[in-house]
């Protein structure tokens, strides 16, 4: 099946006239790979070079959850509890740490259950950002951007990557609330408008009118027909216009969702044993454990990015107050973080899987508003990373005697972002778009990928 | 064989894509990073003692040349060796004999590190900014005054009006011509679409392709103007640009009740028809004409200051961070009105535009020297500093209002205090500690120290009510708008990087040199002088300017395409004009009009070319792909706002009044934090202009369909069709209630089944169905009825609902969501 010779005025007519879709869209720039042989925008492309990982997951908890309770030990600070250092008081964590896996990587008591598979873990313990304002902090660490709204990663990878399956968005953002910023955190911005994260709210009803109110299936089949028909007449005559078929084409897709979405979001059809290993047995769709399933299932099914927020921008991992409402958050997502790992690796997926944990920073070694919390961190904080060629039982960057700033090998977040999107196979310096007169990346000008990191 | 030949072609494109634009990217990206990291520095820092001024050690670090060349002790740099580098080895500080800056503090980390990253990249000095060198004002197309153009005859006959004469000299040149006119169907759809947003009704449809009256189009379109439905469209696009948004922006989206009196203002302005001229003058102004009366236009001239006042706030106090929201206010109206983007200059001056931190810092004074108004905000959850909207003179009349309100607020701090539960708690945690139990006694203590400072909070927000309302005066009583009132006259101080806290040179106020050489203009003694500026910008040198950027921007949403591509954009970085002259000409007609938009828009939709078919021709396809020469008229999806209304209009639910304000909470009950955002969603069946939009929470409906962002001024709006657009069309419950209103009203109007299918076709596309249509429409309907029936859906609904679901596929339909 040879492909037959490029008709390139054929191409730069679809690229144009794709361009001027709408008639506004010549300055917002549709990709013009998304214009090219008329196939579908989020068709999938290769990246820039070869990579294990297909898909990511990323975990964002979020209000900011400390590196000092959970994966990044530190003996001087249980030993200094209450000493003044530099005008503040230490906080010990109060949780029991010992060592895990066969890197003996030392976990606290709130990850038990991923300290059961840590040796896929990757950790980076010297992760810092630009703001230690949740708002700006949150954004920063899903846009590269701590003031204005840009691209979030997510979106990026969509518009870098294409998607395996197009009946499904490329990008599921599964959230019960909504985080800081709301969806500015996975918004396209400038990118083309079906890079955006599709936010599903688990429940009954994940993705907004997905299910028709007509419940006959032959009754949505005449209608279907009928539209079609409709359109078809309309078309003729005015034959040429792409605008008009590629708006014929996101209605095919909308089938396509009413098709597929329902049954992948149903964990109906998962075995007691998986249900059970997720912690989501009490058939709870919005548990965080069901997520988890949730996403496995997505990522099966082809789509590219899966975001999974646990808590929204209240009641979080926002501890100012007591360290110990750690412990309740951890539960939520413990268990399910570690079955996910360990059932992606059993089903061969976990390979082709980039994993991603992080919130939007640390929290202090130091007393806060009360003498067992902790303030915002963002000098230096821990993110994990799992899958996806990722180099497990390994430890990045070292974090001084109290866990307060880098000592060795500070990533920043545009390093950590540049190494996520180089794991996916693409190159941040040339995963760009042009907007406003500019070559925008998700990096800025910054970034450099952490290659102790990669397998 | 299909499939895969789409695919190649796939890759073959992002091939031909990413290619250029990464080499592209390294030099955009080398540019902008030295413009906004490594520029600022040297030219703040260094450039002070190593500069044409002053050579200290031999050295200058203006110029990259100069670095190379270096000082006493050697070259400055080594591009590509940092560690090589003196520059780098002296900002460090690792040597006590070589320290830069001297005496300061070192150089901030980051800044270290980007000086660095630029001496390893090569330390690029990017030669598009060296070539460019400086601007000279009367070169660039945008900036110079208005150039007399004498549109020339038209050999073919075809164009007689001077905008069509000006297209097709411009089609000759390309040996293209014009398609045919559109016929009076599609004609009277696309006018209605255009000035009001709603379909034409069946009847006026009719009595326009029957009119024989030549002139039946001219007076159409003044029958539209005319209708209160126009202000309500063309209104909108202003609130496009002014980033209007029912709530203030900052971490918490305090709820601005008042906001909408400014909607309602625009839209009024637009519908009466106000000069362009005139409504800048307000927009920028209206307080300060307000004053100068009549007493009748007093109120709606604050309120036109809603402009300003609908800068985005920040953070979690009172008027947090004012230079951001000045920055919000220079940076929206230079882009709005003069289509030049002022915020680069906040920090340093712009090296693609002509204007300086000279500039910015001299039209900052104006906005230092305005009171703007505070919608609350995490930390204060109660609005203040709002404009009344009586004169001065007349805020007595709420003297007695006042008085009763600090009585009250006095009555409620006194019981507060008395009824304090705080010995309560002090007891427990005295007891905690005799008992001594450290841990317990630790718990108790922290909720002392809790509950006094919730009681120590409300008796501190009650004082400083009542502190607010006795600084206030009566006044605090007068109805207000989310709008600015006059300051003191203010020069401000240079903010050396753009950073408030390191100011320079006092600058006093002016407008940008680029557009008035004197930089100078006449301020009153007193207040910020906005007047001044407002009066400038229409009659002084940027007059052209002004006019440029309007007109093309009405041109812009006639035909869905501007004539510059970038209409907030006029810059040197901004896309010249497709028709050069007929910008000109358009400007200079529009300043004729005195400011007239309705006038302009006549002037617009009586040319030929308005009213053209939108057919493709594909010889002219084959030249001009995009219709840049406008030898068609393009077909338009409908926006956001217009697909609402027409759903709500053919469902017969559309309510045309005015709704006023709306329902938020009671401001004594506002608590927003960043933690708990207000966040609100309230239904209307009024026109979608009406809606309640959020600055931080975008409206459900509106972002799906590309609605505007309140976050920023948008001069035009993406337009881009997504699947969950078609999911909402085909599943959603608004739809189906307009699918379903819509069926009712054709069964209840129309008995005869083949006489309905004509009405629902005249009414959702403006045309009878074709004989093909008409035997399809019946066919489904036979079928869909028989399958109803084996549903077991009862002999009553089979008809009605048959109908709905012809409906909702004729809503969902292309040619219902395009107009021709």
């Amino acid at each position: 099946m040879a492909a037959g010779p490029l008709d390139r005025r054929e191409l730069l007519r679809r690229a144009s006239a794709f361009a001027t879709a709408g008639g506004l869209g010549a300055y917002r720039n549709l990709s013009i790979a998304a214009a090219a042989g008329g196939g579908h925008p989020l068709a999938p492309r290769p990246g820039h070079f070869p990579s294990k990982a297909k898909n990511l997951i990323v975990f964002f908890m979020t209000g900011g959850f400390s590196h000092l309770d959970t994966f990044d030990y530190k003996p001087r600070l249980q030993a200094d509890h209450d000493r003044e250092v530099g005008g503040r008081k230490v906080l010990a964590s109060p949780y029991a740490f010992r060592p895990r896996g066969e890197s003996g990587k030392m976990v606290s008591e709130l990850f038990e259950h991923v300290g059961g598979v840590v040796d896929e873990f990757c950790f980076l313990h010297t992760v810092h950002g630009d703001s230690a304002g949740h708002s700006a902090a949150t954004l920063g660490m899903h846009t590269g951007s701590v003031t204005i709204p840009l691209p979030s990663l997510g979106s990026w990878i969509s518009y870098g990557l294409g998607t395996r399956n197009t009946d499904l968005p490329s990008f599921v953002v599964l959230a019960a609330k909504e985080p800081y910023n709301g969806f500015q955190v996975w918004d396209s911005n400038f990118l083309p408008s079906y890079h955006k994260g599709a936010r599903v709210v688990p429940g009954a009803d994940p993705l907004p009118d997905v299910n028709s109110p007509v419940e006959s299936a032959s009754l949505r089949d005449l209608e279907a027909q009928m539209l079609r028909d409709l359109n078809e007449s309309h078309l003729s005559g005015r034959e040429g216009d792409d605008v008009l078929a590629s708006r014929m084409a996101t209605f095919d897709t909308a089938y396509g969702l009413m098709r597929e979405a329902p049954e992948a979001f149903d964990l109906g059809r998962e075995s007691a044993e998986t249900l059970r290993l997720y912690g989501a047995e009490a058939g709870d769709p919005s548990s965080f454990g069901a997520q988890c399933l949730t996403a496995r299932r997505l990522v099966e099914r082809g789509v590219r990015v899966v975001e999974l927020f646990d808590v929204g921008s209240n009641t979080n991992w926002d501890s100012h107050n007591d360290i110990e409402d750690h412990r309740k958050l951890s539960r939520n997502v413990d268990r399910p973080i570690a079955a996910l790992v360990a059932d992606l690796k059993r089903r061969g997926l976990l390979d082709e899987t980039l994993i991603v944990g992080c919130s939007e920073f640390g929290r202090t070694p130091w007393q806060d508003l009360t003498p067992v919390g902790r303030g915002h961190h963002s000098r230096c904080f821990t993110c994990f990373l799992a899958g996806g060629g990722v180099r497990g039982g390994y430890s990045h960057g070292v974090s001084d005697e109290y866990g307060d700033s880098p000592a060795e090998d500070p990533v920043h977040v545009h390093d950590f972002h540049a190494t996520i999107l180089h794991l996916m196979g693409l190159d941040h310096t040339r995963l760009t778009y042009r907007y406003s007169g500019r070559d925008f990346r998700l990096t800025d000008v910054y970034g450099e990928v952490v290659r102790d990191v990669i397998a | 064989m299909l499939g895969g030949k789409a695919i190649f072609g796939a890759s073959m494109m992002i091939g031909l894509c990413l290619a250029p634009c990464a080499s592209g990217s390294g030099e955009a990206a080398d540019e902008e990073f030295f413009e906004t990291r490594v520029r600022p520095v040297l030219a703040g820092t260094c450039v002070k003692c190593h500069g044409a001024d002053k050579v200290s050690g031999g050295l200058r670090l203006d110029s990259r040349e100069a670095m190379l060349e270096g000082g006493d002790s050697g070259p400055a740099i080594e591009p590509g060796d940092p560690g090589g580098s003196l520059l780098i080895e002296a900002i460090r500080q690792e040597e006590p004999l070589l320290r830069m800056p001297p005496g300061d503090d070192p150089l901030p980390r980051q800044t270290i590190a980007d000086l660095v990253s630029w001496v390893e990249g090569g330390a690029r000095w990017p030669e598009a900014v060296e070539a460019a060198g400086p601007l000279d004002a009367d070169a660039h197309w945008a900036f110079g005054p208005l150039r007399p153009v004498e549109p020339p005859e038209d050999p073919n006959g075809w164009a007689e009006l001077p905008i069509d004469r000006l297209i097709a000299s411009e089609q000759r040149e390309l040996g293209i011509r014009p398609v045919e006119r559109a016929d009076r169907r599609t004609l009277i759809r696309r006018a209605y679409f255009d000035l009001i947003g709603l379909p034409p009704p069946p009847d006026r449809i009719e009595r326009f392709v029957d009119d024989p009256d030549p002139d039946a189009f001219g007076r159409l379109v003044d029958e539209l103007l005319a209708m209160p439905q126009y202000g309500e469209r063309w209104g909108r696009y202003w609130l496009d640009l002014a980033r209007y948004a029912d709530t203030a922006g900052d971490n918490s989206d305090y709820p601005i009740p008042e906001a909408y009196l400014y909607r309602d203002y625009v839209i009024d302005a637009f519908s009466d028809d106000v000069p362009y001229d005139r409504f800048l003058h307000e927009q920028l102004a209206g307080d300060i004409l307000a004053a100068e009366g009549p007493e009748g236009d007093y109120a709606r001239r604050v309120i036109a200051t809603g402009f300003i006042a609908q800068s985005k706030r920040f953070g979690t106090r009172k008027l947090e961070d004012i230079h951001q929201i000045i920055e919000d206010t220079l940076n929206t109206t230079g882009q709005v009105v003069l289509g030049l983007s002022l915020r680069c200059a906040r920090c340093h001056d712009h090296k693609y535009d002509p204007i300086s931190a000279r500039d910015y810092y001299a039209l900052y004074g104006f906005f230092a020297g305005t009171k703007y108004p505070f919608a609350g905000a995490e930390e204060d959850h109660r609005p203040s500093e709002f404009a009344p909207l009586v004169p001065k003179g007349r805020l007595s009349d709420f003297e007695e209002e006042h008085s009763e309100a600090i009585d009250r607020l006095r009555a409620e701090l006194a019981e507060l205090k008395a009824s304090s539960t705080l010995p309560d708690l002090g007891l427990a945690a005295a007891v905690e500690e005799f008992v001594g139990l450290g841990e317990r006694a630790d718990r108790a203590r922290a909720e002392l120290a809790k509950a006094s400072r919730t009681i120590e909070r409300q008796a501190g927000r009650l004082s400083d009510r009542i502190a607010q309302l006795e600084e206030s005066g009566p006044g605090a009583f007068a109805p207000k708008a989310y709008a600015v009132r006059d300051g003191e006259a203010t020069d401000a101080e240079l903010q050396k990087g753009g950073d408030p806290r390191t100011l320079g040179e006092v600058v006093p106020r002016g407008v940008p040199r680029a557009l008035d050489p004197s930089g100078t203009i006449e301020l009153p003694g007193s207040g910020s002088g906005r007047l001044a500026l407002a009066r400038w910008l229409t009659e002084g040198p940027p007059r052209a300017l002004t006019a440029r950027v309007m007109v093309n921007r009405i041109w812009q949403h006639h035909f869905g395409r501007p004539i510059v591509a970038t209409p907030s954009d006029f810059g040197v970085r901004g896309t010249p004009p497709t028709h050069p002259d007929l910008l000109e000409w358009l400007a200079a007609d529009f300043i004729a009009s005195g400011w007239s938009i309705k006038a302009m828009h006549r002037r617009i939709m009586a040319s030929e070319t308005y009213r053209l078919s939108s057919r493709i021709d594909s010889a002219n396809a084959e030249v001009d792909t995009g219709n840049v020469r406008y030898w068609r008229f393009d077909r338009r999806p409908l926006d956001a706002e217009a697909l609402r209304d027409s759903l709500l209009a053919l469902g017969g639910n559309l309510r045309l009044d005015r709704p006023g304000p709306h329902p938020f909470p009671d401001t004594d009950t506002w608590r927003y934090t960043a933690h708990h955002q207000f966040k609100a969603l309230y239904p209307t069946d009024h026109r979608s202009v009406y809606l309640m939009v959020q600055r931080l929470h975008p409206h459900p409906y509106l972002s799906l369909f590309n609605g505007p962002d309140t976050s920023v001024t948008t001069a035009s709006r993406d337009s881009s069709t997504v699947a969950l657009q078609a999911l909402y069309l085909l599943n959603n419950p608004f739809v189906h209630e307009q699918a379903a209103g819509f069926a009712d009203r054709l069964i209840a109007d129309e008995p005869d089944p083949e006489a309905r299918l004509d009405l629902a076709f005249l009414r959702a596309y403006g045309r009878a169905p074709s004989g093909a249509e008409r035997s399809r429409a019946a066919a489904f309907l036979g079928r869909y009825e028989e399958g109803l029936a084996e549903e077991g859906c009862g002999d009553d609904r089979r008809e009605v609902d048959a109908w709905a679901a012809l409906a909702r596929a004729v809503l969902a339909s292309n040619e219902f969501f395009h107009v021709d």
